[in-house]
């Protein structure tokens, strides 16, 4: 039975939301600005109106004021409390549900350890940086035992090698905490590596509700397929692990080596971005580099998509239109293609 | 010259502008008088009337102003537009206009029955507390409203989602937040109705020792000719003014977080 139910709700661009998180799940809110992700986090919040049900372990909620749903909330802009600092930022919810002193103590303790942030005690949010802010108020979000937790766009504030670590780090917390998450993303490669189911919205409605490699392997519509960026999904035929810690999959003439993780690999998907594109021998190990010839060339705003027929199997790549007039591509032109070893995305 | 000297040029104008004003003062400063002036019963009464009716009409004032600054600045509700356009009135009304639309309301039926049944306002120290109220209202809203506006609404629905009901998410996160913004408006709002004239004198006319607040009490000091004696009495209301200001200064540098 799912914790949290969606059902016909709509809202300003929400047309119909049906939609479902089980009990401990972390599912992934993913699409472009403006598909309404926000605004259904705002609704399980209780902080705006909305026409629809939603269903708390079964119970609607549809008339519990946000104070009493017991959802913590992570907002983009984290809105941490200036006039207080961490203990008390921490502590506000605590507080205000009038926990004895000692359990808000304890619990205050616990989660500024858990996330590594007891030597900010005395500092007010002014004197944090992003990362500490994110914590704080994370902490703050979970702190008066909270079930559920919406976070929106944890880690936009965040560089990209922080944002990764970031992630691993709240899935093991909201995994050992036991807690029922919703995460709005808009980079899909980030919702991967943190959910364990993704929805994609676009224009107010759900496109697909599936498992990260599902998502990516088997996009259920055009649209979907055009959001994780239309990847190139080869299946594989052999694997050969090589000395080097490397392994060798094979798709009919087609021979990539990716890195060997212990698993046999039956798919990959690889970006169109992902795929370089040369009208000359590139230097360098031959590694993942190919000769083809172009088959079709599909112009975008400022973009380029382009067709290589590679040892008889079609793939997508994708250049700017700058490259793409230097080069001066043409459909029958002889190309060279490289795949970006680190960004291929494989499933077992 | 720079736009920079320009600039600080015509602040320190402003300075000169009033200082030299109260500067002047002094060429009919007579120290025995001021002694005596300030030690009569008559100047020390009207000393603690104005202070008295200032501070019950700032307190009245701010009762009505904070929610009413919440519910502007938070809420669209129908009406609203009009509510935020008329609390101008006063600033864009003379006092003195002012004060005669609210002798004129209490000489129609209803005022007279309710100076008849209730309290007198007319030629009270109540018409005193009234004219300052009136006239304080609307500015005590603006100024809240604006030092509200700067919070952002975010703020209360996270306390929402860790469990504050709305009213307590008022009280232990807009109020504190707007805090220094209050204070300043309930200050300026003191200053005001302790300076209030037009429209007090309409009510409560100018009897001494009895309606006889500072700004009166200078009126009438100036119409029986009397510059020495206005002179101190100016300098009375610029020192309280000034020195309130000032406090509150030290006040918000001191209280602050951070």
């Amino acid at each position: 039975m799912p914790f949290i139910e969606l059902k016909n709700i709509q809202k300003y661009v929400l047309k119909d939301i049906n939609l479902a998180i089980y009990d401990r799940e972390i599912l992934a809110l993913v699409g472009p600005n403006g598909s309404g992700k926000t605004t259904i986090l705002n609704i399980i919040a209780g902080l705006t109106g909305y026409r629809g049900d939603v269903f708390f372990d079964g119970k609607n909620v549809n008339k519990i004021p946000a104070h009493k749903r017991g959802v913590g909330y992570l907002l983009q802009d984290l809105a941490l409390f200036p006039h207080l600092d961490v203990v008390s930022n921490i502590a506000y919810g605590l507080k205000i549900r009038h926990y004895p002193e000692m359990i808000i103590k304890n619990r205050v303790e616990e989660l500024m350890g858990a996330l590594h942030i007891t030597r900010l005690k005395g500092n007010y949010p002014q004197q944090l940086s992003g990362g500490e802010k994110q914590r704080v108020a994370i902490a703050r979000a979970i702190a008066p035992f909270q079930k559920v937790l919406l976070l929106d766009e944890p880690t936009s504030s965040l560089d990209a090698q922080t944002a990764k670590y970031f992630r691993i780090e709240l899935k093991t917390l909201l995994k050992r905490l036991e807690i029922t998450a919703i995460i709005v993303m808009h980079d899909l490669l980030g919702a991967e590596e943190i959910a364990d189911r993704i929805a994609i919205l676009h224009k107010g409605r759900i496109e697909q509700v599936s498992k990260p490699e599902d998502i990516l392997f088997h996009p259920g519509s055009d649209r979907v397929s055009e959001f994780i960026g239309m990847p190139n999904i080869i299946h594989c035929d052999r694997c050969r692990v090589l000395s080097t810690g490397l392994i060798e999959v094979t798709s009919g003439d087609l021979a990539i080596v990716l890195p060997y993780e212990g698993t046999k690999i039956s798919k990959i998907a690889i970006s169109p971005h992902d795929i370089y594109i040369s009208d000359t021998e590139p230097p360098g190990p031959a590694l993942n580099r190919f000769k083809g010839v172009v088959t079709e060339v599909i112009p975008l705003r400022s973009l380029v998509r382009v067709k290589v027929n590679v040892l008889g199997r079609e793939l997508l790549t994708e250049l700017s239109g700058e490259m793409f007039d230097e080069m001066n591509l043409s459909v029958g032109k002889e190309v060279f293609i490289i795949i970006k070893l680190r960004r291929l995305r494989y499933a077992e | 010259m720079t736009l920079k000297r320009i600039s600080i040029l015509l602040s320190f104008s402003v300075f000169i502008l009033y200082g030299g004003l109260i500067l002047s003062l002094f060429y009919f400063y007579n120290g025995q008088l001021f002694l005596e002036t300030i030690k009569s019963e008559r100047t020390l009464f009207s000393i603690r009337l104005s202070l008295i009716t200032a501070t019950i009409a700032t307190i009245a004032s701010l009762i009505i102003a904070i929610p009413s600054a919440y519910a502007l600045s938070r809420f669209r509700f129908p009406g609203h537009g009009l509510i935020d356009t008329i609390l101008e009135l006063p600033m864009i009304i003379s006092p003195v206009a002012l004060g005669a639309t609210i002798l004129i309301f209490f000489n129609n039926p209803f005022g007279i029955l309710l100076q008849e049944r209730g309290v007198q306002f007319v030629f009270t120290v109540y018409g005193i507390v009234l004219a300052q109220f009136i006239t304080t209202l609307g500015i005590a809203i603006r100024l809240i409203k604006a030092a509200m506006d700067e919070i952002p609404v975010r703020y209360e629905e996270v306390a929402r989602t860790l469990g504050a009901t709305p009213v307590k998410a008022f009280f232990t996160i807009t109020m504190p937040l707007s805090k220094k913004g209050i204070l300043a408006a309930s200050i300026l709002t003191w200053a005001k109705a302790l300076g209030e004239f037009g429209a007090t004198i309409t009510i409560a006319g100018s009897m001494a020792m009895k309606t006889e607040t500072i700004p009166i009490a200078i009126f009438m000091r100036l119409a029986n000719a009397d510059i020495e004696g206005t002179v101190v009495l100016v300098l009375i209301l610029v020192f309280i003014g000034l020195s309130v200001l000032y406090g509150v200064r030290l006040l918000t540098r001191r209280t602050s977080p951070q």
